[in-house]
Parts: structure tokens; C-alpha cells; sequence
């Protein structure tokens, strides 16, 4: 049986994002739409980045450009350029959706702004992630994903009280904004089904990163507490990290306690945790720090993933605190075939990326093409489809247009 | 003037916890009528304020009994006149009830099912028990989160749900437009484990292209490289000394410009910071000289300062900061307001995009338990005052 087409196969994305933005345009070429990095002609910066296939750094090499651009076709065009920026324009009338990540006010200077867009194509979306949004006092200050995680409360609760805080591994500043960002692309495009019009979507990385800190400004605006930082503790005080014997294992009090306290005094550790109090839940997050501490001296002479077994045969929720090299001999992921393989020709060798972050049986996630070359599709979408001669392709290279 | 996105489309919500009631809350903001089926009582605390107002707002809630036979067929029921279901169960309550997608497509054959587990549907360890914290450890967040030599500290709350909740509502909404454009529904199983873990790309990356083993990046730049890049402490605000600033200075030209922004001292000029590659081998010792700068300034006014000679600085924020200072959030009204029905206000947080058309937008404050129960019952599915009586007598739906 044919595999059917992807949800978002017929539409066509530009994505003129750096690795700011990157991972927005990626959600939607998983699902089919064609999307067409415009890059530089010297490369999007993000291939500089690393890390680099055997460690040696070129732009066609950087495994960070190519976790975020796999499926996607790559045009280099120089966007500042007159002649560069009406290709674009020209691009645009039959594309979409734009996705630019540039500075507030910079796609206005190069001639591609909102009302010049919406004025060659009234039916486009253009989203624009930027790090504070096109708007208000810090409109054009910088930032990296780690200064995001600062402004948007990412990092505060992160790490233990009084010490430095601890950042979180990815750039999840950026994450959370791409996710917002094709959310919101994906709801234009039922409002343009509706009325056949476009629209600007201003997104704010700095807003994005607070809405992705779950519990900061609900006990803010609930309780009028400041959320401190708690260590290993979870904020919810039902989980904490605890050292088995070979490694970490992360607690759980939220499964069923009767089973749990069966099996701490079975083994002759449960202390007082066999009183009656500490069945109710609410009681076990009061006295979180004690439970932990007794849970901790019983668990030290467990192997995490012995204690991990008969937890899950028990329903209770703990988990091993593994390396993240652990996923690639993890069952689950496997039996589910999370991990893909993908062809990089020009290498000789096929590499594994991370999968579908959902499975769909009506339109499902694929590879289509791997991370594309630096200016791969350059003719194929000039001169194939926008009709340009080689002279002119020539001329524009000779130029550093293309 | 258009409608809201959504506008028309009808979600029937089990989802419960944090992750599934992200992704119905994001369907619910753009437009979605989102009807939550509860149980009552339901748990202890406030659910009009916090984080609980925050994740159910703009949503419907009925109490239907699903232990009753009578409450399994008003959910599905509910579910022929539903465009999509979604429910973060394992595999096996909702075919319990034969409210999976086999057997809804049946009646429905254009019904989106997306079911967020926290492993899957299928795979040896469908059946394993999760929550974020157990699902950040399992992925390597946990371990790599760590000051070096220290104990992990990992999240100190749920990214993992929140991931988990925006992939939902994509995977939704991805499942909504193949609908549009196909007329054919589907069933989505989303694994919130394979959701958090797709979030650490490079890093897999670089394990299965290069073997190499991951360390905690610490506070190592995981894109351009930079030095400084960090977080430094800055001088005390009032009594809290728990005051930080997060510096990323990357090119040489922006090297220039920080030495210029803050007086432009001795050590800067110093061969062993010269340029990037050196700043990043000897960063130890530049953070600590950077350091005796922030703090002898308030974050905020060293971040101003900073900020105006371009460079990238944010002060490492609290929950004060972000809900009441940050002149930034406070400017563009990120923050929204929902009237309670005692007639007071509450603050929820705010949807991070602003369109120029109709987007999502903060309406109705979280609603307590079956108080759309009349609506539902009534409106939707035809019960007559008597008949939900009679529902409640035989304890199928809760008042």
C-alpha cells in the first residue's frame, strides 16, 4: 500500500530563519510542506555550529544544522540585495507561509516586510519569531537561547538554592518558540481557509520561553510565591533523585503508596512511613524531604534498573536517570522505530536521526531528503521554477547573489 | 471581522495532569470549543487560579461517570458530534469504554483519536507508569543537568509536559488540516517520551554520527560559540541575594564592545582573552572577572547597560520578575485576566503571539466541574431536563 501523502503536502513554506527559528520550519517539512531554506550565499551561520560529523567543521558537516533542517531544500540568496530580494518577492507570490527570524524592522529594510508581502500575495502567512517580539521596550535588545531561558524564567528554577543556576540541555528557549510557531501557522492556516487572507503572527521567544515554565507563574499569580530553587526536588515535592547503587533513580509518591510501603518494609527500611498519615498524598508532599531521605537509604542497595522493573510491574512511576546514550539501546524506541536511518550519499554512509515525535496512520511523519548542501536547490528552483536562464543564474553567481 | 481559527471545531477532552490539558488548552485558546469530561470530585485545591487556571481556561467541563454504562454512552455520544478526541491514557482505558479509534471510526469515520501516553500505545513498555519528571530522567535531561561533579538537578518542574502538551496540539492540528484536505480522520499516537526526546537532537546526533559520550554542557554556548557566556551574580535587590545575570558575548567585534560597556579594565586587555578561541579555554578565569563586575551592579541595571552597546545580557529571572517587573511582558500585555465568578480577576498566563487578524486570545476563566452540563446534555445531545435528572438519580453524570 502506498504511504500516504504528509498533512501539510501541497504548501510551501519559505523559511529564512537562522538557528533561531530553524526547528519551526523542520516541524512542517516532516509533514510534507515543501520548504525552502533561504540561506546566505556564504550559509546559514547555523552550519558553522557544531557539533561537526568526526569532528571536522565545514558547512555540509554540522550535525546541528542537520538535526534542524532535515527535509527541507536549500536556495542561497542574498536577501540584502536588490536583485536577491526580488526573487524572494517573486517566491512569495506562491508560497504559504514565511518564517523570518531576523532583527525587528530588517525585513521592512530589505523590502519584504509585512504590508510589501501581504501586498504581492494577500493570501500569505508570515510569522516572525523574534526574541522579544516586534514590539515594546526591549524590541531590540540581544539575545541567545540562554539569555531567553534568563527572561522568560527558564533558568531561575533550575539547580540548587543559594548556588548558581543550572541551564537546561537543548536550546529549549528556542524549542518552545518553534513549537508556538507552527501552532500558530497551522491556525492562520484555518483562518485563511475561512477568508482566504493572511496574516502577520508576531511571536515572542522571551513570552514563548514563560508560557514553557509550567508551575513559575501559576504559584506567582495563585499564591504569590516565588518559586525557589529546590535542588533534585521536583517543585510538586512528589519526586526527587535518589542514588541507587550503580546510579541515579528518580523517586515517585504519586503511585499506589500501599505497594510502595509493602515493599520499603519487606526489605526492612520503612521506618515510620507504615503509619496511616502517610496515605494521604497531600501528607507525603508536606513531608517530602523525610520520605525522600528514608526512600533514599533504602534504595541505595538496588541496581536502578532491578529497582526500575519491579517499581513499573508495581505501577509505580519511578524512572532510572539515564545518559542520554542509553536511548539509542532503549527498547521502547526501538520496538516503535523512533530512530531512522538516513542516506547522506555524498558521504557514503547512512546515519541514525531521532524520529516522529508522534506516529500518524493517516498522514504520517517521513524522511523525504536529507539536511540539503549548502545552495543545493539553487538552479533546481531558479531555473526550474521561476524560469530564470543560465546568463541570468550566472550573472547572479558571478554577482554573490546566489 | 473573522472568527476565531478554530472557530467550529469540537474537542472532547479526557486528558488530565499537565500535558494533555496544554495541548486541548492551545486548541481551546484559537478557538476550539474544548468539553472536558470529569469526574467528581475532582482534586483537592483551587482550580480557578494557578497553574490550574492556566491550564484549563477557555475549555467546557461536564461530570460524567465513566464507571456507569449510561455515562460510557453519552461519551460516545459526544463523540460522533466531536471532531477530534484526545485522551493521555495507555492504550487500554479508551478501548475499554470502545472509545478508541477502531472503534469510533466505526461510527465516525472521520474522527481524529490522539492519544497521549506517556511511552506509546505499542512497544514492550507501553504499560509503564510516567509523569515529566520520570520521562526527563528516562531521556538524559535529569543526568546532563548538573553543576560538574554535582548531583543531577535536572528540571525543577515538568518541561517534559509542556513539550508534551505543544506536540499534541501540532500533532492535533496537523491531524485537523489532513482532515480538511483529505476528508479522512486518523489516529495519532504520541509518545510524550519520543516528544522530549526529539528535543535533544544534536546531542543524538552527535552520539550516533560521532559515538561520543554527553556531557553536561554546563554553561558552554550549545550554539555559536561565546565567551563570555554565562550567568554571573549581580549585586543584591533589597534582602535577595539570589540576583544573576546571563552574559553571551560571541563575536570579536561584540568582545569589543562588552570591554567598552564595562570601563574597559586592565585584565580585558590581558593576551590569554584576546580572542574568542583563547576567551573559551581560559573562561574560568574570565567569568570570575566578569564576575567582580556584575556584582557590583543590580542585574537590571547592568543588563540596561550592557544591552546598549549590543550586547546579549538578561537578567536570570524570578517569578516576581516575569509576572510583575519585566517592563518587556508588562508592554506588550502578556499576561491575561479572567474574571472569576465571585466577580474578582485572576492573572493566567498569556498565548506568546500576537497576529494581525484573529488569534488566540484568553476568555473564560477555568471552569469548575459540569457546569456545562445543561449545555452538553441538553443542547448538544438532546437530553431532556427530565432524562438528566434521571441521569443523575442513577449517578451516570454528577450535578
Amino acid at each position: 500500500m502506498a504511504i500516504p501523502p504528509g498533512a501539510l503536502d501541497g504548501l510551501r513554506v519559505l523559511d529564512l530563519t537562522d538557528c533561531r527559528g530553524q526547528l519551526c520550519a523542520r516541524l512542517m517539512a516532516d509533514m510534507g510542506a515543501d520548504v525552502i531554506k533561504v540561506e546566505p550565499p556564504a550559509g546559514d551561520l547555523a552550519r558553522r555550529i557544531g557539533p561537526f560529523v568526526d569532528g571536522i567543521p565545514h558547512h555540509d558537516r554540522s550535525l546541528f544544522f542537520w538535526f534542524y533542517n532535515l527535509n527541507k531544500r536549500s536556495l542561497t540568496l542574498d536577501l540584502t540585495r536588490p536583485r536577491g530580494a526580488e526573487i524572494l518577492r517573486t517566491l512569495a507570490r506562491s508560497a504559504d507561509v514565511v518564517i523570518e527570524s531576523s532583527k525587528p524592522g530588517r525585513i521592512r529594510e530589505m523590502g519584504l516586510g509585512w504590508e510589501e508581502l501581504r501586498r504581492i500575495n494577500p493570501a500569505l502567512i508570515l510569522l516572525s519569531i523574534a526574541s522579544f517580539g516586534q514590539t515594546g521596550p526591549y524590541r531590540d535588545f540581544e539575545a541567545d537561547d540562554t539569555v531567553l531561558s534568563a527572561l522568560g524564567g527558564m533558568l531561575y528554577v533550575n539547580g540548587f538554592p543559594g548556588r548558581q543556576p543550572v541551564r537546561p540541555l537543548g536550546l529549549q528557549a528556542y524549542h518552545s518558540s518553534a513549537y508556538y510557531g507552527a501552532i500558530a501557522t497551522l491556525c492562520a492556516l484555518f483562518a485563511r481557509d475561512r477568508d482566504g487572507l493572511g496574516q502577520w503572527i508576531d511571536l515572542s521567544m522571551q513570552e514563548a520561553t514563560a508560557c514553557a515554565v509550567e508551575h513559575v507563574a501559576g504559584s506567582y499569580f495563585g499564591e504569590g510565591r516565588i518559586e525557589p530553587r529546590r535542588g533534585t526536588l521536583h517543585w510538586s515535592r512528589y519526586f526527587r533523585v535518589g542514588k541507587c547503587r550503580d546510579g541515579y533513580i528518580m523517586h515517585c509518591t504519586l503511585g499506589d503508596w500501599t505497594s510502595l510501603v509493602e515493599w520499603v518494609a519487606g526489605d526492612g527500611k520503612a521506618k515510620d512511613l507504615t503509619g496511616p498519615e502517610w496515605q494521604d498524598v497531600g501528607y507525603r508532599a508536606v513531608h517530602a524531604e523525610h520520605l525522600f531521605d528514608v526512600l533514599d537509604e533504602w534504595a541505595k542497595d538496588y541496581n536502578r534498573d532491578d529497582l526500575l522493573d519491579r517499581a513499573q510491574a508495581l505501577r509505580l512511576p519511578f524512572a532510572t536517570v539515564r545518559k542520554p546514550e542509553a536511548l539509542f539501546d532503549d527498547e521502547q524506541l526501538a520496538a516503535r522505530g523512533y530512530f531512522v536511518e538516513v542516506e547522506h550519499p555524498e558521504l557514503g554512509r547512512s546515519f541514525r536521526y531521532p524520529g516522529a515525535p508522534y506516529l500518524m496512520n493517516g498522514s504520517p511523519w517521513r524522511v523525504y531528503r536529507r539536511p540539503p548542501l549548502i545552495g543545493e536547490h539553487t538552479g533546481q528552483i531558479l531555473r526550474g521554477e521561476l524560469n530564470l536562464d543560465s546568463g541570468e543564474l550566472a550573472e547572479m553567481a558571478a554577482e554573490g547573489i546566489i | 471581522m473573522a472568527g476565531l481559527p478554530l472557530e467550529g471545531i469540537r474537542v472532547l477532552d479526557f486528558t488530565w495532569v499537565v500535558a494533555g490539558p496544554v495541548a486541548t488548552r492551545i486548541l481551546a485558546d484559537h478557538g476550539a470549543e474544548v468539553i472536558k469530561l470529569e469526574r467528581k470530585p475532582g482534586p483537592p485545591g483551587s482550580r480557578q487560579t494557578g497553574l490550574q487556571g492556566d491550564l484549563h481556561r477557555n475549555k467546557l467541563s461536564i461530570a460524567v461517570n465513566m464507571a456507569h454504562t449510561r455515562g460510557i454512552e453519552i461519551a460516545r455520544k459526544l463523540a460522533q458530534r466531536s471532531d477530534l478526541v484526545i485522551d493521555n491514557f495507555s492504550a487500554r482505558v479508551m478501548r475499554s469504554w470502545g472509545m478508541d479509534y477502531a472503534s469510533l471510526s466505526r461510527v465516525k469515520p472521520d474522527i481524529i483519536c490522539v492519544s497521549m501516553s506517556g511511552l506509546g500505545h505499542t512497544g514492550p513498555r507501553a504499560n509503564y507508569v510516567s509523569y515529566g519528571p520520570t520521562l526527563q530522567a528516562l531521556s538524559g535531561y535529569t543526568l546532563l543537568m548538573t553543576e560538574s561533579g554535582g548531583e543531577p538537578a535536572g528540571y525543577g518542574y515538568s518541561y517534559a509536559d509542556m513539550a508534551g502538551g505543544y506536540t499534541g496540539a501540532l500533532a492535533a492540528l496537523m491531524a485537523l488540516w489532513n482532515r480538511r484536505r483529505t476528508g479522512r480522520g486518523q489516529f495519532v499516537d504520541l509518545s510524550q517520551f519520543e516528544a522530549v526526546v526529539s528535543l535533544i537532537g544534536p546531542s543524538l546526533l552527535d552520539i550516533a554520527v560521532n559515538g561520543r559520550d554527553q556531557s553536561p554542557p554546563g554553561y558552554r554556548s550549545q550554539e555559536l560559540p561565546a565567551a563570555p557566556h554565562g550567568v554571573y551574580r549581580c549585586r543584591p535587590l533589597g534582602d535577595d541575594d539570589d540576583r544573576w545575570l546571563a552574559i553571551a558575548v560571541r563575536g570579536q567585534a561584540e568582545w569589543d564592545r562588552f570591554v567598552g560597556a564595562i570601563g574597559s579594565p586592565a585584565w580585558a586587555y590581558d593576551a590569554k582573552f584576546r580572542t574568542l578561541y583563547v576567551r573559551t579555554r581560559n573562561s574560568a578565569e574570565l567569568d570570575a572577572n566578569v564576575s567582580r563586575w556584575t556584582i557590583e551592579r543590580v542585574a537590571e541595571e547592568a543588563m540596561e547597560r550592557l544591552q546598549r552597546a549590543g550586547i546579549a545580557a538578561g537578567v536570570v529571572s524570578n517569578g516576581a520578575d516575569i509576572c510583575e517587573r519585566n517592563p518587556q511582558l508588562r508592554a506588550r500585555r502578556f499576561w491575561g485576566t479572567v474574571r472569576l465568578p465571585d466577580g474578582s480577576n485572576a492573572n493566567v498566563t498569556g498565548v506568546p503571539t500576537k497576529t494581525s487578524a484573529q488569534g488566540g486570545s484568553i476568555r473564560s476563566p477555568s471552569p469548575p466541574i459540569g457546569s456545562a452540563n445543561g449545555f452538553v446534555l441538553g443542547e448538544l445531545l438532546g437530553y431532556s431536563a427530565a432524562e438528566q435528572d434521571a441521569l443523575i438519580a442513577e449517578k451516570a453524570i454528577w450535578p
